[in-house]
């Protein structure tokens, strides 16, 4: 875990030109997978758009989500490593390969609601600039 | 139903979903890329992940969004790596301040530069680059010039009144947002001690000093407390069940540890010296029948909040 | 039988009803429960009821309808037309559960099991009939599971109402039979023309009867099966058909109520929050133990990171 602090990982921050846009959901489960799935056909065809909320469902499990935009001065970025290091001592390098402004997160059986962990978590940014931004002489 | 698997190790992850402030990406303007570095964390003193922006001249905090059972859709891909990590401005001072303590102990004005020097942690030195840091040094140290050089010198007087200064920032937005600062636990068990408005204010001001003291060290953080006029909590120690709390750690909780993060609501404490009338009736009620501590440290959290 | 609305959106469940016999209103009535399609894997439940005055016993009988399971697919869509014909006399209703309630509800957080559902179910109907101003007297209703309780349950529900749980009930009774021919004729059509709502181009409709135990059947489901979804939403994943080939075949997902693993992370969990007030950091930075990370960051799961 704590390996060398002397490397890093370099932000190729070009290749967010070439990166496309993507829709993300936050799923309320575990997916030992990491790769290619058929979301559109399956998720996408299958939501249902409400006034409060989306419904769907996955592996027979009801879900239920809302939309949640980025806040204000931000943007989403998936970032993902290119020709990873063989060892931790080697600089790594990322790149950007989708954006996003907003998020769907699905709750299991749960209507959204502003408690939701994640729509708290969006408060971060405003107290961080609140921490860290200048004070006044 | 079917026997439910064991959770195999994440091993092959390679990609993570960011929130990141615009000037991140924003800055092709600059020709060389921004960097996830590690640097040693002021209030933990150990390694903690942050990002130099283009060129060195803006310093990010990197925090995760981590909850257990949770993973990504992106496009038609699947993420199984579930956190969100949000990548926002930091202030570079809070990273410089403890080198600069550490140096100031010798009394005397010194180069900055060689100050900010960690054989550990080598990408400190670069938080001098950022555009900040050399324009704001006077609030953590006092500047002399001589010639084309300028030297510093800690001055905790300064750092106080600056401490003061986020503390009271972060209170604003802390009201803006309209984040919960009273109760610590659920309210059918809580009993304030004191009036809503004299809770209200001192709340505030408690868990605004606790969010700054995420990013100083614990003696600057109490330093900071007496600063802003507020006694110390007394150990919780008394109200957590003794059966939970052997099991926790072997060391024994020290009395003059430092629970200013706790708010003054989190637990039911010792009443405060001077009470009114009202107060000591409050501080007289009967707790029995009430839910234990333990109660809201037990299993099926997800539950009761339905 | 006009199955728009539920082919509309079939991923909810639907009722279907015919008009109600003015005759109904004013006279005694008997009426029918059974349920088509309990055992598949595959498709809808439907349960039907049916009804008729008291008085017009004989003419259902002389229609010969008779137990469904016994019939053609063919002689129960002519049975259903000559229900339709007499129409004067003659009620039905139906409730559709689509697969997807069934599995949605069945794998709850809180289960709701198939005997219940099916309860409930057949109570919204029968309250149903009561609430179109049918004059009910008599109810008899075919079962799986034991007659008696539910008899009792029934009784107990619609006091007033003689009601008769038997298994077998719908070669017994022919108001029975024509209630499961009404189910099970909407079961077939609805699972014959199964619109999928997922986005899956041409679907291979040779799926056999929907028992777990049919050769087709399998195969279909060995065909069909998506490594991340798993299965479109025609399937029940309650079952342990369609689990056991997901097991086995498709990507493992936990969730937090899931037995094991939702138990570890309570107690992880639960040990993490009770470190993060006394002593260790919540943050990976455990080798610091006077450091507490503040609420604001412990209740927003945020945490800081020492490495990607």
């Amino acid at each position: 875990m704590m390996s060398c602090n002397t490397s890093v990982t370099r932000l190729h921050a070009s290749s967010v030109g070439q990166a496309e846009r993507a829709p993300v959901h936050l799923m309320p489960c575990e997916i030992e997978h990491n790769g290619p799935a058929q979301v559109s056909q399956y998720f996408t065809a299958t939501t249902k758009d409400c006034k409060q909320e989306k419904t769907v469902s996955f592996r027979g499990r009801g879900l239920k989500g809302q939309e949640l935009s980025c806040p204000q001065g931000y943007t989403g970025l998936v970032l993902k490593e290119i020709n990873k290091p063989g060892s931790d001592q080697e600089d790594r390098t990322v790149k950007v390969s989708f954006v996003f402004d907003k998020l769907t997160y699905w709750n299991l059986e749960t209507p959204p609601n502003s408690d939701d962990t994640v729509v708290m978590a969006m408060d971060w940014p405003e107290l961080a600039e609140a921490i860290h931004g200048p004070v006044e002489d | 139903m079917a026997t439910k698997k064991k959770r195999a190790p994440n091993v092959e992850n390679d990609s993570w979903v960011v929130v990141a402030a615009d000037s991140v990406i924003d800055s092709q303007k600059h020709h060389s890329d921004p960097a996830f570095v590690r640097l040693r964390n002021p209030s933990t003193d150990a390694a903690s992940l942050y990002m130099l922006g283009s060129g060195d001249v803006q310093l990010y905090e990197v925090k995760a969004f981590e909850e257990d059972f949770h993973s990504w859709f992106i496009g038609q891909t699947v993420q199984r790596d579930g956190r969100l990590i949000f990548v926002t401005p930091m202030d570079p001072l809070y990273l410089i301040l403890p080198y600069l303590i550490k140096s100031g102990k010798e009394g005397k004005f010194q180069p900055v530069d060689q100050v900010v020097m960690d054989e550990e942690f080598p990408a400190c030195s670069r938080l001098l680059s950022c555009t900040r840091s050399l324009a704001s040094l006077h609030h953590i140290a006092e500047e002399k010039e001589a010639g084309s050089l300028k030297f510093h010198r800690y001055s905790q007087e300064r750092t106080m009144n600056w401490l003061k200064k986020k503390v009271e920032r972060t209170i604003v937005a802390l009201k803006k947002r309209n984040i919960s600062v009273g109760e610590g636990v659920k309210s059918t068990t809580y009993i304030r001690v004191k009036s809503e408005a004299d809770n209200h204010e001192e709340d505030y001001l408690r868990y605004a000093h606790g969010l700054i003291s995420e990013y100083i060290s614990d003696d600057l953080s109490k330093a900071l407390l007496s600063h802003l006029g507020l006694p110390e909590l007394t150990s919780p120690k008394e109200t957590e069940p003794p059966s939970k709390k052997r099991k926790l750690s072997d060391k024994p909780v020290e009395a003059e540890e430092d629970y200013t993060k706790f708010n003054s609501a989190d637990f039911a404490r010792k009443p405060p010296k001077k009470m009114t009338a009202a107060q000591k009736t409050l501080a007289k009620v009967d707790k029995t029948g009430m839910k234990p501590m333990s109660s809201f440290f037990s299993p099926k959290v997800k539950a009761e909040k339905k | 039988m006009d199955l728009n609305p539920f082919e509309a959106d079939n991923s909810v469940s639907c009722q279907l009803t015919s008009e109600i016999p003015e005759v109904c209103r004013t006279e005694d009535c008997c009426l029918g429960i059974d349920e088509a399609g309990r055992g598949p894997v595959l498709g809808p439940m439907v349960y039907g009821i049916c009804f008729c005055p008291v008085s017009r016993k004989e003419d259902l009988k002389d229609l010969k309808v008779a137990d469904s399971k016994t019939l053609t697919e063919a002689e129960r869509e002519n049975l259903f037309q000559k229900l339709d014909e007499a129409k004067s006399y003659v009620g039905w209703a139906l409730q559709i559960l689509s697969p997807n309630t069934i599995s949605t509800s069945m794998l709850q957080r809180t289960k709701y099991n198939l005997n219940a559902l099916s309860h409930d179910t057949a109570i919204g109907l029968v309250q149903y009939a009561l609430d179109s101003g049918v004059q009910l007297k008599e109810v008899y209703v075919d079962t799986v599971g034991p007659a008696e309780k539910y008899e009792e349950k029934l009784s107990k529900r619609f006091p007033g109402i003689e009601v008769t749980v038997r298994p077998k009930a719908d070669s017994l009774f022919p108001v029975v039979s024509a209630a499961s021919i009404c189910a099970k004729v909407a079961r077939d059509r609805v699972v014959k023309g199964w619109n999928f709502a997922e986005d899956l181009g041409e679907v291979d409709s040779d799926y056999g009867s929907g028992y777990p135990n049919d050769p087709k059947t399998k195969a279909w489901l060995l065909k069909y099966l998506d490594p991340v979804f798993g299965y479109p939403q025609f399937v029940r994943f309650s079952w342990s058909t369609a689990q056991t080939l997901m097991d086995s075949k498709a990507v493992t997902v936990h969730w937090d109520d899931d037995e094991e693993d939702g138990e570890k992370a309570a107690q992880r969990q639960n040990n993490r929050s009770m470190l993060s007030y006394f002593g260790a950091s919540a943050g990976g930075n455990e080798q610091n133990l006077t450091h507490q990370t503040h609420r604001f960051f412990t209740d927003r799961r945020l945490k800081s990171l020492d490495t990607l």
